[in-house]
């Protein structure tokens, strides 16, 4: 019988690179089967949506022009004239925000199930600082297309990066490419979004996959039962993978009908020299730090009430990311309520924060 | 003969499924690559506009004869003076925002709405316009008129 | 009979005593001064000055009762001799702005805010020496026989005013020193103006200088606080043209400023300050005023409306209408009380006009042009509505349609050009301004259109798509249960 045309192209590579240990590798993963089995999904779908935005993003790179004289016009025909632009931008747009919403999800279910813990220390900081990244991704991307709000909330934010002492000044001006926000702010954001954090994302998550590749699935600390012989298990291939390709074409229907029922605003054309509008907010994922500094008194004790603000999300974010060095429990295997509780504070402080902000 | 004949129903079921899934897949495959294909290719009013425009030819403007460009959302009248010079200004009247056109016989920009009238550098000299129109860069680019927003 | 004689002697003395005191304010000034033949005392004698008992000293100062002359005019009584510039106003002003001099010692109900309101005033400049202003208080109302303004022998009566102010406003030489760009024609116009020809025959109703400029408060007619600035004047001719009263016995309407403020031309004046708009002087002339002759009515609504007059003065109702002595544009849309021209006053409707004179049996041609004409028109109207609601329903999907919404000026410029063109009362050319509007409706009705196509289109899509993907995952999980059953068999097995 002839075989198969798919075999006689595995067979040919094999022959020059080898691959029998890497199929025998990838044919033994397993990931663990538990009622908190469902988070593992919220990686691979946080990937996916990376990967609609890298695709998205270089086709939008064909039709957008940058600098201020053109970004605006430039988006406004690609929403208008381009076959399909507009489905391309508001996919990009939308799954923007999905991305960042998925890796939430991914980075507190990783948390709570205490994943950090030794070995996986490494796989946390790639994705800590992945996910500050994705942020970043989320701000200068947002800038983009110049128009009107997107002017005023880069302005926003970025005299909030001013407020940091000693540093602050200069971050800000790094940031500006200048004092105000410009055509220069706009060429820096451009390269930071499609060239500096691409580079570097791609870089961390090489790293992170490796890991997880390498470590496997972590699974939750319970009390006793980690015998491998009880442990129920699911291959990766192809189960695990047919079931993520499942849910990945479940999001992608999603990202479709966002964009299609509530395809992305335009707005007007950032003007320099208008007055802010009224009730400029940042992006959601923003919405929460940037409602504390609202709720903040204007000074506390000698210490300007920003600054104050600035400086906790800071030592918070810091701490958050170092979780694995000073959670002693966890690397022990013990259960920690503390952690737990740390957990959902965190939590349900970013949510009702994000829904104050957004309906102030 | 039962045990077969499941045996073979279940090859079937296989089998149309597999079908089904392949075929599926195909389209799925066909519904992502074709809006990108579509994308890729080239709309038919090719450039941005906006920031400038271009508006034809120097010799498809006469000497001492105006004509009306799109320019965004707004008319920009192109003027071609006798002494062989290219201007541009805001073709919508300071009045009451009728079009403006020129007048070869007045040496004139005029308004029909109301006999508004500017002089060849814009400015409201007779009728009611309160304010001369604004004035817009023109360059020649090889033989191509390009009009441009004054910095 | 006794206490009769002595009521009467005391009534008597009663009535004379003021008279008396008037004269016991003793003026010895005048007494020498009359003898000596000096003209201003002569003068004086008519002066409501001298009737209220005020004497030389009220203005020149110095003692009145003193016999001998170095007594009289000593400076140490106050004498100031004969005032010049800023003094003699000074002078005036002393009592004139004064409440307790005015009001109670002479019970007057003049005014006393001539001098501020002067100051202020263009008038209140100073002159070409620099050392005082341009007009004294004696400039316009003399210095000794001054007399209320009522009084027809006051310069500053209405009979006697254009006199006065053209000493001044007529001298070219004079008034080139300080604004070469006023006219000096003023009172020649004024002469052949309605106004003019009856204040030379005595009528002192009609509007003379003061009538219109103000007295003291004159200001440049590009003041915004001036009588005579374009949006305040209707309010100022209607002082008098509005007032019924006033105006009985000339035989003209009243109703002007009424109807004015009503019209087009009154709302853009008044309501939204648009000064391109024409005030009473633009149709009617400033000094010249006067309503334009019947054949000359097109000429002068063309100094604005240049297309409609030229369109008309070639057309054959400008012929019609002179032999009928109908007055052109008014015939139509009015002369106070134009209201916008809208589609309605074209056709055979009740509310057009045409057939006011175009019979349907009569002047079958007219009517059946005017007919044409108006459904044209209303076509394109339609055309333009239609275009502009799926533009609008295109926005409002949230599609990108700016461009057409671009192209929609064109429509909507075919369609006031096609209300000037009506003017040449000429079908064909009418028609082809229309058609240029319908051709560009045509198109934005189409990129309105493919606009809405293309946002359910998207939809579609979505539909198809989202069918798609429904089929994958479905056959995708069916595909998932069946290994995953084969998987457990074969463990089972095992």
């Amino acid at each position: 019988m002839k075989k198969p045309l798919w075999k006689r192209i595995y067979t040919w590579v094999d022959e020059r690179v080898t691959l029998e240990d890497l199929v025998t590798f990838l044919g033994k993963k397993y990931v663990p089967l538990h009622r908190h089995s469902i988070w593992y999904y919220f990686g691979g779908v946080s990937l996916f949506l990376f990967i609609i935005q890298v695709v998205t993003g270089i086709l939008l790179l064909l039709y957008y022009k940058g600098g201020e004289e053109l970004a605006f016009e430039s988006v406004q025909f690609l929403m208008a004239k381009v076959h399909f632009g507009w489905l391309i931008r508001s996919i990009h747009s939308w799954a923007a925000n999905l991305f960042i919403l998925a890796g939430m999800i991914h980075m507190f279910s990783v948390y709570f199930g205490k994943a950090y813990r030794k070995p996986r220390e490494m796989t946390w900081l790639t994705g800590m600082l992945m996910f500050f990244l994705a942020m970043g991704f989320g701000f200068s991307g947002y800038l983009l297309p110049w128009n009107e709000l997107a002017f005023f909330a880069t302005k926003v934010g970025t005299d909030i990066a001013g407020v940091v002492p000693f540093f602050g000044k200069s971050i800000m001006e790094f940031l500006r490419g200048g004092e105000d926000v410009t055509g220069a702010t706009l060429s820096r954001f451009f390269g930071f979004h499609v060239a500096v954090f691409p580079g570097i994302f791609t870089l961390l998550l090489g790293i992170h996959l490796i890991l997880v590749q390498r470590q496997g699935m972590s699974e939750p600390i319970e009390d006793g039962v980690n015998d491998a012989h009880t442990r129920k298990t699911m291959p990766f291939f192809p189960n695990f993978l047919l079931r993520d390709l499942l849910l990945w074409l479940i999001v992608l229907n999603l990202i479709a009908i966002l964009a299609v029922f509530f395809p992305w605003e335009l707005g007007k054309k950032a003007d320099l020299f208008a007055s802010a509008p009224a009730g400029i907010k940042p992006e959601w994922y923003f919405l929460f730090m940037f409602q504390t500094l609202k709720y903040l008194p204007a000074q506390l004790w000698i210490i300007d009430g920003e600054i104050f603000g600035i400086m906790v999300f800071g030592v918070a974010g810091l701490l958050w990311m170092l979780v694995p060095f000073w959670d002693r429990k966890s690397s022990k295997g013990e259960r920690s309520r503390r952690i737990n509780y740390l957990g959902v504070i965190a939590v349900m402080y970013i949510i009702i924060l994000t829904i104050l902000g957004w309906t102030s | 003969m039962n045990e077969s004949m499941t045996a073979q129903t279940q090859e079937g079921k296989r089998g149309f499924l597999k079908f089904v899934l392949s075929g599926s897949l195909l389209a799925l495959a066909g519904s992502i690559f074709y809006p990108i294909f579509a994308y890729l290719k080239p709309p038919k009013s090719g450039e941005v506009e906006v920031s400038s425009v271009k508006a034809g030819k120097v010799n498809e403007i006469e000497k001492d004869s105006g004509k009306i460009v799109k320019f965004g959302t707004k008319p920009v009248i192109l003027l071609r003076t006798a002494g062989d010079e290219l201007r541009a200004f805001s073709a919508t009247c300071t009045h009451l925002d009728c079009t403006v056109q020129y007048k070869k016989e007045m040496g004139l920009i005029w308004c029909a709405c109301h006999n508004g009238k500017y002089d060849m550098n814009g400015r409201n000299v007779s009728g009611p316009p309160p304010r001369p129109l604004d004035e817009y860069r023109v360059v020649v680019q090889g033989d191509e008129i390009i009009i441009s927003k004054k910095a | 009979m006794d206490i009769m004689r002595v009521t009467l002697v005391l009534f008597l003395l009663w009535a004379v005593l003021p008279i008396a005191s008037a004269q016991s304010r003793v003026n010895q000034c005048l007494t020498c001064h009359e003898a000596l033949d000096d003209k201003p005392s002569g003068l004086f004698k008519h002066d409501v000055h001298f009737e209220k008992g005020v004497t030389c000293a009220g203005c020149h100062g110095g003692d009145p009762s003193a016999e001998e002359m170095d007594q009289g005019m000593a400076s140490e009584k106050g004498f100031i001799g004969v005032p010049k510039g800023d003094d003699i106003s000074k002078a005036c002003a002393r009592c004139h702005s004064n409440a307790s001099i005015m009001v109670k010692e002479y019970n007057s109900v003049l005014p006393r805010n001539q001098s501020e309101i002067l100051a202020t005033s263009v008038h209140g400049k100073l002159s070409t020496t620099g050392k005082e202003h341009i007009a004294q208080c004696t400039t316009c109302h003399n210095a000794h026989g001054i007399v209320s303004a009522k009084n027809p022998a006051s310069p500053v009566h209405p009979l006697n005013v254009t006199k006065t102010c053209s000493k001044c406003h007529a001298d070219a030489a004079f008034m080139r020193a300080y604004n070469p760009a006023l006219p000096v024609d003023q009172l020649e116009k004024y002469r052949t103006s309605v106004h003019g020809v009856k204040n030379n025959h005595g009528d002192a109703k009609v509007a003379a200088c003061a009538s219109c400029h103000g007295s003291h408060d004159i200001r440049s007619a590009s003041d915004v606080k001036s009588k005579v600035y374009a949006s305040n004047l209707p309010t100022t001719c209607g002082t008098c043209h509005a007032n019924r009263n006033y105006m009985k016995g000339y035989k003209i309407p009243t109703d002007q400023v009424r109807k004015f403020s009503s019209s087009v031309h009154g709302k853009a004046l008044l309501e939204k300050h648009d000064l391109g708009a024409p005030a009473c002087n633009d149709c009617h002339g400033n000094h010249g005023a006067a309503p334009p002759d019947i054949e000359s009515v097109s000429k002068v609504c063309g100094t604005c409306h240049a297309l409609n007059a030229s369109l008309f003065a070639s057309s054959p109702h400008k012929a019609a209408f002179d032999s009928r002595r109908l007055p052109e544009c008014e015939t139509c849309h009015g002369y106070h009380e134009i209201v916008a021209g809208t589609d309605d006053l074209l056709g055979v409707s009740p509310n057009a006009v045409c057939s006011r004179c175009h019979n349907e049996n009569r002047n079958p041609k007219g009517y059946a042009a005017a007919r044409n004409m108006r459904q044209l028109i209303d076509s394109l109207e339609s055309f333009e509505i239609n275009a502009d609601s799926l533009v609008a329903n295109a926005e409002q999907k949230g599609m990108e349609v700016s461009e057409a919404r671009f192209k929609l000026r064109d429509t909507r410029q075919a369609r006031l050009q096609s209300r000037t063109m009506v003017h040449a009362f000429d079908e064909q050319k009418f028609r082809e301004v229309i058609s240029k509007g319908v051709e560009v409706a045509s198109l934005v009705t189409a990129e309105g259109q493919s606009a809405i196509d293309e946002y359910y289109f998207r939809r579609w899509g979505l539909g198809i798509a989202t069918l798609i993907i429904t089929i994958v995952a479905g056959s995708l999980y069916l595909t998932i249960r069946r290994i995953e059953k084969a998987q457990s068999a074969k463990e089972e097995t095992h």
